[in-house]
């Protein structure tokens, strides 16, 4: 821009009346220090403005010039230190704002730091606790692993023990049924209870039923087949004796192969085993 | 009014003074320059209190940094008028001022004792070269000078094109130095 336009451009009377920014204002101090005949302009422009301000001259109360001179005169020996100052031509108008901010960066910086630590904390707790729930868990599951084993082993100790009560009773009679010809090793013993009228069975030797198919263990009354109850598929894995339906009396026990549910008469042809009761 | 006793030396013979760290100079300065930046400090911040102040501050940074004073750049009156300006400002903008004002609010009988023209003997009232400018005029410059705002600010606020802004300020001042030549 030449000094015509530059003084044209109503820049000059800008920084005069103060509506400049400073990086506005440097720029005008720059040219004006490069050319003659901008600073004249500048300086009419200033002056003029500067007899608009000394309209609004005001006297200051007199104790005013006491208060500032002496503040001047004991500063004075500490003036090397303003000159570090140089080349900064006027105070940077956001100054006091920063200086008024500081107090709230340190806050701001404590605050993120304290952040960070409650976040470190919080996820080394949070480890933690994930650790203990786990062990908790581990140690809930063995614990309930125990408790069923106990369960099992009680529940089979009163099995033998109902077991051993009916061996040891006299009035229970056993009855040992031995395979028919065409099943050799197959055998069962039932203990029978005629006043009480108490079927149990033990010692299951039967070859496994096929799908769909049950033992069945009969009473034969005077040549008559009586219902004694369905053998339970793997009754032979239960430690005790197995108690099948009443009977009245009898002369013998059959077993046969049903299909699953049971029959009302038996299929002879599916006889396992067979013993009779002893007069 | 200390006017008329005051002793007055040239703007150079000052400078070089106060270039050597000499102490009368200051109360020179003062006695040369106090009535008329305190004028303005109190336009800007209205309340006496808050400008004797701002003053002092003032006089201790322009005594601060006098060595960044540089002559070639223009002339005294308008770097210290400068300083002022912005330590006024600033002092308005801060928290500390909008809360003292709003709890002591200021009347507009008081503002308006600032305008006397009582001081100024020699000079054409205050009155009289306000009538010479426009009413637009008058507030684009009162607007730049004791608010502080910026061309754009004043573009912004009061939704004038910037390009009316500039061209309001200049005529103004070219106005107002009209008005002054005239009258010396």
């Amino acid at each position: 821009m030449s000094n015509e336009e530059y003084l044209a451009s109503g820049v000059l009377e800008l920084y005069a009346a103060g509506g400049l920014t400073q990086t506005e204002r440097m720029e005008v101090e720059q040219r004006a220090a490069a050319s003659p005949e901008i600073r004249a302009a500048l300086d009419e422009a200033c002056a003029a403005m500067e007899s608009y301000a000394a309209l609004h001259a005001v006297t200051p109360r007199p104790s005013l010039k006491n208060r500032i001179l002496s503040q001047i005169e004991s500063e004075t020996p500490t003036e090397q230190t303003f000159t570090s100052e140089k080349g900064n031509n006027v105070v940077p108008f956001s100054a006091p704002h920063t200086e008024e901010a500081s107090p709230y960066k340190w806050m701001f910086a404590a605050s993120i730091v304290l952040f960070l630590i409650s976040g470190m904390l919080s996820y080394n707790f949070y480890t933690k606790w994930q650790q203990a729930e786990e062990r908790l868990a581990a140690v809930s599951a063995s614990e309930q692993l125990m408790a069923q084993n106990v369960q099992n082993t009680s529940l089979r100790t009163q099995q033998l023990q109902e077991a051993i009560s009916i061996l040891r009773d006299p009035s229970y009679q056993p009855v040992t049924l031995e395979g028919v010809a065409a099943h050799p090793g197959a055998n069962m013993i039932v203990y029978w209870n005629s006043q009480k009228q108490e079927v149990y069975i033990d010692e299951i030797k039967l070859p496994v039923a096929p799908a769909g198919m049950q033992y069945q263990l009969w009473a034969l009354d005077d040549g008559n087949p009586v219902d004694a109850g369905m053998i339970p598929l793997e009754a032979e894995k239960t430690a005790g004796l197995l108690k099948m339906k009443p009977i009245k009396s009898a002369q013998a026990f059959a077993v046969t192969l049903e299909p699953a549910g049971g029959s009302v008469n038996p299929t002879l042809e599916q006889l396992m085993v067979m013993g009779k009761v002893k007069a | 009014m200390s006017d008329n006793t005051v002793q007055k030396i040239s703007e150079e013979d000052l400078v070089a003074r106060l270039r050597t760290r000499d102490n009368a100079a200051v109360s020179l300065l003062y006695d040369m320059y106090s009535a008329t930046l305190y004028g303005v400090i109190l336009q800007i911040v209205k309340t006496e209190e808050i400008a004797e102040d701002v003053l002092q501050e003032a006089f201790v940074k322009i005594w601060r940094s006098f060595d960044s004073y540089d002559a070639q750049k223009g002339r005294l009156f308008t770097w210290m008028i400068n300083i002022c300006r912005n330590l006024a400002i600033d002092k308005i903008r801060s928290k500390e001022f909008r809360m003292k004002v709003s709890t002591d609010s200021i009347t507009p009988a008081n503002q308006a004792e600032f305008t006397s023209n009582t001081f100024n003997p020699d000079h054409i009232g205050v009155r009289e070269v306000v009538e010479k400018l426009s009413p637009d005029q008058q507030k684009i410059i009162n607007l730049m000078y004791f608010e502080g705002l910026t061309q754009s600010e004043i573009s912004e606020e009061y939704n004038i094109p910037l390009g009316t802004v500039k061209t309001r300020a200049r005529s103004a001042v070219k106005m107002l130095s009209k008005l002054f030549k005239g009258s010396v």
